[in-house]
């Protein structure tokens, strides 16, 4: 199972977005500043966005899912229940997972924007998809539901997991980690060698590295892990 | 055009000349044609074609009854062309410019920063609109009079809650009534041949052709 991008390239009215790689199965953190292109990327991936030459090809992928930064948009249901329904799933499990339980007949729009993200990501996990692509996930989360996502995420046992996201603090452990620099999209390689040049790295890992306890990866195991570790 | 003062008189006034006569319609089209990157524009917006789509239905409808359906038609649409151009045109800050110019910087300057408001509304709720036709996409759900509910909660909810946003910003900043700005405008003399350009075609609009050729009778 895999996506290639062959010199995908999008434009917009000033902007433009070349993208060349593959994603095999796990999880992959694509990062990069605001407006940088993350967000035109996913579309892009998800068959959204008409490229303007190159092509991008899936293997073996059979579903796939993209979640858009603003849960507020992907809103169909006139109560919590009918948008877990809109999503073909049961509504009794997801507002207890989300903790909306006696707010099954609430209207979507009296929920906080911190509660509609928890139940739109929780319809999003509720399902098992070849290709998920996350765009902002992180966005108007607490550290506390930051921190469940990412058990979320690296608990996902199949498929492509892909990441759209300018969080530096708290993420999961990742296969692989990308970034947008300048229009492109660039493959900094597998963590942690791909430390090294990755321009987008967290203040965190960064300065653990400094201190020569480099982290295995970018979750918060694996920095507490480096931050413990002895030296000499 | 860059002077925003020639530009909106210069819609208004071709927008009552196609809409009082085919003849004002035909010209102001011209004009249109002549004045403005026109193919660009049509290419740009697409919400052209379901509003002809709209008028032409109408115009059938008016046909259909005894009216004059095709000369409707065609003067509406050359209404469409121009707000399109006028639209398009517009810049941020110029609605304030213009309204405090005009009726100074108390009811001006209230003026201005409603009609802004409501420009920049617009186009949010246009860039909205398209974020929510791909979400149900992703859904798997096709765009419908189904949508039509759904859509419009989303869209006004989130104007509502945008607009609930700037008043306490504004609140926040101390902001009652009023303000200062000292608007400026650059006038290049193609604005002003344009312009010119625009009362000749309301003038065609007005005065029968036939009194142009007064002098061959």
């Amino acid at each position: 199972m895999k996506i290639s991008l062959n010199r995908a390239y999008a434009v917009r009215d000033h902007w433009s977005l070349l993208a060349s790689g593959t994603f095999n199965q796990g999880v992959h953190l694509v990062s990069g500043d605001v407006g940088s292109g993350k967000s035109t990327l996913a579309l892009m991936m998800a068959e959204l966005f008409p490229l303007s030459s190159g092509r991008i090809e899936k293997a073996e992928i059979t579903s796939c899912m993209l979640s858009l930064q603003f849960p507020e948009l992907h809103l169909t249901g006139r109560s919590v229940a009918e948008e877990c329904t809109s999503w073909g799933i049961s509504a009794d499990d997801i507002v207890v997972a989300t903790g909306l339980t006696g707010r099954k007949d609430a209207s979507p729009f009296s929920l906080s924007r911190g509660e509609l993200k928890r139940l739109h990501l929780a319809c999003i996990f509720a399902k098992d998809y070849d290709l998920l692509l996350l765009d902002e996930p992180f966005s108007s989360l607490d550290c506390q539901e930051k921190t469940k996502l990412c058990t979320t995420i690296e608990q996902k046992s199949r498929g492509i997991t892909v990441i759209f996201t300018h969080e530096q603090n708290i993420l999961p452990r990742v296969s692989r980690i990308w970034e947008i620099l300048d229009g492109k999209l660039i493959d900094c390689g597998r963590p942690p060698d791909a430390f090294l040049h990755w321009c987008h790295v967290p203040p965190s890992v960064k300065r653990l590295t400094a201190l020569g306890l480099r982290p295995d990866n970018i979750s918060m195991e694996d920095l507490q892990e480096a931050a413990c570790r002895i030296q000499g | 055009m860059q002077d925003p003062r020639i530009r909106i008189a210069t819609a208004a006034i071709l927008s009552i000349s196609a809409f009082i006569s085919l003849q004002g319609a035909a010209f102001a089209f011209f004009w249109w044609l002549g004045f403005t990157p026109a193919v660009q524009l049509v290419k740009k917006i697409r919400l052209v074609f379901p509003l002809l789509l709209t008028i032409a239905f109408f115009s059938l409808v008016l046909e259909l009854f005894g009216g004059n359906g095709l000369s409707y038609f065609i003067r509406m649409t050359v209404i469409i062309l121009i707000g399109i151009w006028l639209y398009k045109e517009q810049k941020p800050g110029e609605f304030l410019s213009i309204s405090v110019w005009l009726f100074g910087d108390r009811f001006g300057f209230e003026l201005g920063l409603v009609s802004e408001m409501g420009m920049q509304s617009l186009s949010l709720i246009s860039a909205d609109f398209k974020r929510i036709r791909l979400a149900e996409k992703i859904k798997g759900m096709r765009w419908g009079v189904r949508s039509l509910i759904p859509t419009g909660m989303i869209l006004v909810h989130g104007t509502l809650a945008r607009a609930q946003d700037s008043a306490e910003l504004l609140a926040i900043r101390g902001y009652r009534s009023g303000g200062t700005l000292c608007p400026e405008f650059l006038t290049k003399p193609m604005d002003v041949v344009a312009g010119l350009f625009a009362v000749c075609v309301f003038f065609t609009a007005v005065i029968p052709v036939s009194e142009f050729f007064i002098l061959y009778r």
